[in-house]
């Protein structure tokens, strides 16, 4: 130890006296001011973060300045669920505090910013702020992002595209919609790690065939019993990253319907990550996301216990769950979401801002899904009428009624094709109108 | 011997065993009858060639003789007992009338110690964990648990301490001996005073300090590492490495209370026995007589061979008389099975002593 003490430590307090103890410097904060105004050094003209850049543009003059925090993916520190933690995050709700008012110092405009709003660019003059707000708990900030990597410009086109995807929306949806600009938001979202280790024991049913000799028909038959047998084992599970969505403001059904993120492009928290766009703090505190995370891990397991059972028939499944290794972040996932009115009616479309996914509200067509439905349905009804007729004509011409008879079987297997499509249709459509 | 005199308190006088050539320092007046170690009755004095006693370190510390004389009495009561074909010199009393009060040494050192050091120390918390159970019917049944952890940080720092009375082994057999008597509780050690040796002898430490010195750096290593973990206001303290400079060290004796006996197996040989005279704890070997094994079955042979021969002669005279033929039959049979069981007394007893020898450790 040449060089003493190392650089990076710094002196504590010692409880023996003679005895000199020095620590890693813990990290301080950076102190941020609560508005950080994005001007750009050469022009003062707003700057804002470029998807496509990766940092820093300035629209006028082309200033730019790179991303300073590198990806850190999976890498990305991970917290426990300590009893303080647990603690704090029971108390905290969102960011604790409650509305500000942001004065905008270009054009002096003030602003009412909702509780959990990070971001916010003033309506007034554009001029881009990104709010600082202090957390209740430092580990209940959001510590990681996955940043923008769709263009905003690409999303009408992902829009455009994906209306006229389906042949149940109205043939003009595609064009006679009016699509809102797209807003980028940054919406919060818990990762969870976990390993689950389970015991199970059930009784498992096993088809035996027997030959018995029956008594009333004096003759030997074959029967098939369910004979149960005791089976028991072990299952181990191992989930990384388990995301659960930390807001319900915005619609769960889209949510689902998109694409998982990625969180191997995670990236330090940076404020000038969230130049230009909008985002929210969690309204799902941690242990709430927690359980729901649990029930989801618990579940997958309990499928898990059940697949090793010899066979699918089981009754009395009994089983006991471990959860270990347990840690979560609080990360901040890509959203860009858009309003377009069709027929003075709005709808909601939301694109993962990370791979371009796309989830959203579309009105369905009825009378070309009741169309398509009839003509499911029509070859089976039409045949069935016929082979009806030819069997009706066979009492006077007997070869008629064979004919028709073998109409009406066809007719039937059709009719249940038929059937069987168009239930699928009309879900599919019941699911689209109900987004 | 001056120094002597003036450490213990009282004059001591060193002697040394002829036989087995360990050596003691015993009270000047009270000289022991035979040596502890090989009950030899030819101990020596040597108070002539000083260069025969080179560690002339006085007794700094004491960890008195405790065990209750009914503990003792007991101790000694289970080691005689339950031993097949016991050797006559194997008995409760003949082993408590040679009993005798004996201290084993160990070095006490103080040091002045300045170093830098590095380790990693680490801090208990808990994190919330949960446990579920499930039951067709039931459903789940979730708990929340408590788990321990461990949290590790880097620490470095600097000490400048003074450490006093960290032992480090005077005897080369002090790990056999904390094999066979185990640890001592040093914490209870007092001040050394005439009273403790006026009534026992000490063995003379047969290690140097400097040969000590190692292990007394252990010690040393051992108290610094606990301290910065009590400074660095942590659990528990792991990788500690540092680099020490020592000042002059300064070398006492810490004395440990051992009963020592000894009985004669039927060789004549001696059979140490020693006692813990803190915690009670015996460490001997337990012999069975073969002697007097051989002669059980050499009695049982005897009578099975004459059972044999008069069963060879009822057998003869079964010629002429039938059934005394069956007699013999019976006869011979059992003749051979008591010839079979003659082997048991000397079997047993081999197989007794055998066991012993292994399960007790050798000091």
């Amino acid at each position: 130890m040449a060089l003493f003490p190392p650089e990076g430590y710094v002196r504590v307090e010692s409880a023996v006296e003679g005895i000199e103890v020095y620590m890693p410097a813990p990290e301080v904060p950076q102190a941020e001011p609560d508005v950080v105004d994005f001007r750009c050094p050469q022009c003062q003209a707003k700057t804002a973060y470029s998807v496509a850049d990766g940092g820093l543009r300035c629209a006028y003059c082309g200033y730019y300045e790179p991303p300073s925090m590198p990806i850190v993916g999976k890498g990305a520190q991970e917290f426990e669920f300590t009893v303080e933690t647990v603690a704090a995050a029971r108390e905290a709700h969102g960011w604790g505090t409650e509305r500000r008012e942001l004065r905008c110092e270009s054009c002096g405009a003030e602003t009412s910013l909702p509780p959990g709003s990070l971001s916010h660019t003033c309506p007034f003059c554009g001029s881009n702020r990104v709010l600082q707000q202090d957390a209740p708990e430092d580990a209940l900030r959001p510590r990681f992002l996955v940043p923008f990597q769709i263009e905003l410009k690409r999303c009408h086109e992902v829009a455009r595209a994906w209306l006229g995807s389906s042949w149940m929306t109205p043939a003009s949806l595609k064009n006679a919609a009016r699509i809102a600009d797209f807003a980028g938001i940054y919406i919060p979202c818990w990762t969870f790690d976990c390993r689950t280790s389970a015991s199970w024991r059930a009784q498992v049913g096993h088809q035996v065939t027997e030959r018995y000799y029956d008594a009333s028909s004096k003759s030997w038959k074959s029967r098939t019993r369910t004979v149960w047998r005791w089976e028991s084992g072990q299952a181990q599970r191992v989930f990384d990253d388990l995301l659960v969505v930390g807001t319900e403001r915005l619609s769960q059904v889209l949510l689902g319907q998109l694409q998982s993120f990625d969180t191997r492009q995670l990236v330090p928290y940076a404020p000038s990550y969230l130049a230009g766009f909008m985002a929210h703090a969690y309204d799902v505190p941690l242990e709430t996301a927690w359980k729901r995370a649990r029930e989801q891990m618990r579940s997958d397991t309990h499928g898990a216990c059940r697949a090793q059972a010899s066979t699918s028939q089981i009754r009395n499944f009994s089983m006991s769950i471990d959860f270990g290794d347990e840690s979560w972040r609080y990360v901040l996932m890509p959203v860009y979401l858009a309003v377009y009115r069709y027929n003075d009616q709005a709808y909601q479309i939301m694109i993962n801002g990370q791979n371009g996914s796309i989830a959203g509200q579309r009105p369905v067509d009825w009378t070309k899904v009741w169309l398509a439905v009839a003509a499911m349905l029509a070859p089976g009804v039409l045949l069935g009428l016929i082979g009806v007729l030819a069997a009706a004509l066979g009492l006077a011409l007997p070869p008629s009624l064979i004919a028709g008879g073998g109409l009406l079987i066809v007719a039937f297997i059709l009719l249940l094709v038929g059937i069987i499509f168009a239930v699928i249709t009309l879900n599919k459509a019941r699911a689209m109108d109900d987004a | 011997m001056p120094e002597l005199q003036g450490g213990w308190g009282i004059p001591m006088v060193y002697v040394i065993c002829g036989q087995c050539d360990w050596r003691y320092l015993a009270p000047d007046t009270d000289l022991p009858e035979h040596c502890p170690h090989c009950a030899a009755p030819a101990l020596a004095r040597l108070d002539a060639d000083e260069a025969q006693f080179p560690y002339p370190h006085p007794p700094e510390l004491v960890v008195p003789f405790e065990v209750a004389e009914a503990v003792l009495a007991a101790r000694i009561e289970a080691f005689a007992r339950g031993i097949p074909f016991v050797p006559t010199d194997l008995n409760p009393a003949t082993l408590r009338e040679r009993m005798q009060k004996l201290y084993l040494p160990m070095w006490l050192v103080d040091s002045d110690v300045v170093a830098s050091w590095q380790a990693e120390v680490g801090f208990d918390y808990e994190v919330v964990s949960h446990q579920g159970r499930y039951a067709d019917g039931a459903g789940w049944r979730t708990e929340e648990v408590r788990e321990g952890r461990v949290r590790w940080e880097p620490r470095v720092g600097q000490l400048r301490r003074h450490y006093d009375n960290v032992a480090a082994p005077a005897l080369g057999l002090q790990e056999a001996a904390q094999r066979a008597l185990g640890r001592y509780n040093v914490s209870n050690a007092g001040d050394h005073s005439a009273e403790h040796v006026r009534t026992a002898i000490v063995r003379a430490p047969d290690r140097s300090p400097e040969a000590a010195w190692p292990d007394a750096e252990v010690g040393l290593r051992q108290r610094a590492a606990d301290e910065c973990c009590s400074a660095a206001h942590a659990d528990h303290i792991r990788d500690f490495r540092w680099a020490p400079e020592f000042g002059e060290p300064n070398w006492t004796l810490l004395l440990l209370p051992v009963y020592a006996t000894f009985y004669r197996d039927d060789e004549g040989q001696p059979q140490r026995v020693l006692i813990n005279g803190q915690t009670g704890q015996l460490s001997g070997v337990r012999r069975g007589s073969m002697k007097r094994a051989q002669r059980t079955s050499l009695v049982i042979g005897i009578v099975a061979l004459v059972l044999f021969l008069l069963s060879v002669g009822a057998a003869v005279l079964g010629a002429m008389v039938p059934p005394a033929l069956a007699i013999g039959v019976v006869g011979a049979v059992m003749a051979v099975l008591i010839g079979i069981g003659a082997i048991i007394p000397i079997a047993r007893v081999w197989s007794f002593n055998r066991r012993e020898s292994r399960a007790t450790p050798e000091v």
